[in-house]
């Protein structure tokens, strides 16, 4: 064997001896540390019925199994997914007209990127009288959270679909609907995606919030019962199914971009 | 001597055989204030090839759109087969200095667009596109994305995609401006190939001088403020061109007689400033 080659298998080697600075050993010994010394604090300073990783982890099981937990989760997640989808649909509409019509963008422009600057949690009580404490009012929110940043992401991608791709599309005589869905929507998906995104962490929390306001049952009404029960823990196995389900969607969206889009960003 | 190589297949009646591929009359172009080109009249024949070649900002790429009917000429009238020209016309193709390919379609897809938008069917799709991806030398990266092949791989598909839809008039905007000098070269004599076995009206603007001797039957020189055609240059020399045909005494003389023709107007240009 070279000498050259010896040496790089010595240094693979010790590489894997020394994996203890990989990125991935890292991560998990910071994350103990981090749970040992949350589970510390509260043991030495807290009332018992503060949540802490051991008692979290022993009401995990039984609270994810609940019937009623789980019938919270989908009201809340199903609310979600409804009133993102309400918005996909309406947003993308609504902002390809604006990026591809002109005096749809002069007219409405204005007040789409007021309303998206408008904190939903501002105009929540408001909602709630309109459509009345129950789970319309939860969707109306979802809807407001999500609808805006999706709409002016639209926009954005429609607007800014190359020339060069509509003039080769006008030159082979594509027709209008054929240039929408063979160009504009192609071009845009990046920044479909990208609102997408956005809106589905401001619905998620737009989704909790209607909850804690209105009290119907969903996951945020779940976490606000027991944490004010003194059920600490089941209170975070809700907060824990929540992040899963934003972490989740990042996972999806960040794969659908890889695998659907790989001429983003290379082009 | 074009006659001799007309054939029977042509598919053009007793009347049209008298008239152009395209008329060109009087065309003028005006950007609000900038007038670009004005009084263009170019007739151009079945399976001519015309070059059109001047310095930048003449108008030329222009004058190509408005032959494909993307552009409204402001002036003049442009007549396709007898036919005046309202927008992008079925039998007419264009291949794009940007290229235009779409970045989300492979190569086949991007061959079949036009196919696709023309409404043929999946099976005479498949086989048109088979056909033009082997004829521009592409065959085994079908399913390759723009952005992994190179750009001389993909202005052979994008001459592909114009292929495909069998055009009787091929418009070349500046195809090989975007790719590197030898790339260049190799593109020209295939394309050279690829026209002697299917030959078409072609109308090729360029700012290679070159290129355009190399190319043309005509060289059609644009030139002033507002350019307007300053000369139509014959180019006698024999098809099929081939790397030889660089070497040719005759073809030198033209290259020269296009370049002192374009010199004044190519060094004023230089030294413009804006105002």
């Amino acid at each position: 064997m070279s000498e050259a080659g010896a040496g790089a298998l010595q240094a693979t080697s010790r590489r894997r001896r020394l994996a203890i600075d990989s990125p991935v050993v890292l991560k998990a010994i910071a994350g103990v540390l981090l749970l040992a010394l949350w589970e510390g604090v509260v043991r030495a300073w807290a009332p018992a019925y503060v949540a802490r990783p051991t008692g979290i982890a022993r009401v995990f099981a039984a609270v994810i199994t609940d019937p009623q937990f789980v019938a919270a989760a989908g009201a809340t997640l199903g609310a979600v997914a409804l009133g993102l989808t309400i918005s996909l649909v309406a947003g993308t509409a609504v902002g390809f007209a604006m990026g591809r019509i002109a005096p749809v963008e002069w007219s409405l422009r204005y007040y789409v990127n007021s309303l998206f600057a408008t904190p939903m949690v501002a105009i929540l009580p408001l909602l709630a009288l309109w459509f009345g404490y129950n789970g319309d009012t939860r969707l109306a929110v979802v809807v407001f959270a999500s609808f805006f940043s999706i709409a002016i992401n639209a926009a954005d991608g429609a607007r800014s679909v190359p020339a060069e791709f509509l003039e080769v599309a006008r030159a082979f005589r594509a027709r209008p609907l054929g240039m929408l869905f063979e160009v504009i929507v192609p071009a845009s998906l990046p920044y479909l995606i990208a609102g997408l995104r956005l809106g589905a962490g401001r619905a998620l929390v737009g989704a909790v919030v209607a909850e804690y306001f209105v009290s119907i049952p969903g996951l945020g009404y779940y976490i606000l019962y027991n944490s004010r029960t003194f059920r600490h823990d089941e209170a975070f196995v809700g907060v824990l199914v929540l992040v899963t389900t934003g972490v989740g969607f990042e996972a999806i969206t960040r794969w659908l971009t890889r695998r659907f889009l790989p001429w983003h960003r290379r082009t | 001597m074009r006659a001799a190589t007309e054939t029977k297949s042509e598919r053009i009646s007793a009347s049209a055989e008298a008239q152009p591929r395209i008329r060109i009359s009087r065309a003028g172009m005006r950007y609000d204030a900038a007038q670009v080109f004005r009084d263009i009249d170019l007739d151009i024949g079945n399976r001519e090839v015309v070059a059109i070649i001047g310095p930048s900002g003449c108008g030329k790429t222009t004058l190509l759109r408005c032959i494909d009917g993307l552009l409204p000429l402001t002036s003049g009238e442009l007549r396709l087969e007898g036919e005046p020209v309202r927008g992008p016309r079925e039998g007419v193709a264009m291949v794009f200095q940007h290229f235009g390919l779409f970045p989300w379609k492979t190569v086949a897809q991007n061959v079949a667009y036009g196919l696709k938008l023309a409404g043929r069917g999946a099976d005479a799709i498949a086989a048109k596109v088979a056909e033009c991806i082997e004829l521009v030398g592409l065959a085994g990266f079908e399913h390759y994305y723009p952005w992994q092949i190179s750009g001389g791989m993909q202005q052979r598909c994008g001459l592909a995609r114009a292929l495909a839809v069998e055009p009787r008039v091929l418009l070349m905007d500046e195809p090989f401006g975007a790719v590197d000098a030898q790339t260049r070269e190799i593109l020209q004599f295939e394309l050279l190939k690829i026209w002697e076995m299917r030959p078409t009206t072609m109308v090729f603007v360029t700012h290679s001088i070159e290129e355009a001797v190399l190319m043309g039957d005509r060289i059609v020189v644009l030139k002033g403020r507002p350019s307007t055609v300053h000369e139509v240059v014959e180019v006698d020399l024999p098809r099929p061109r081939e790397r030889r045909t660089l070497t040719l005494p005759r073809f030198a003389q033209l290259r020269e007689h296009v370049w002192s023709t374009l010199m004044a107007e190519a060094l004023r240009a230089e030294y413009e400033v804006r105002k």
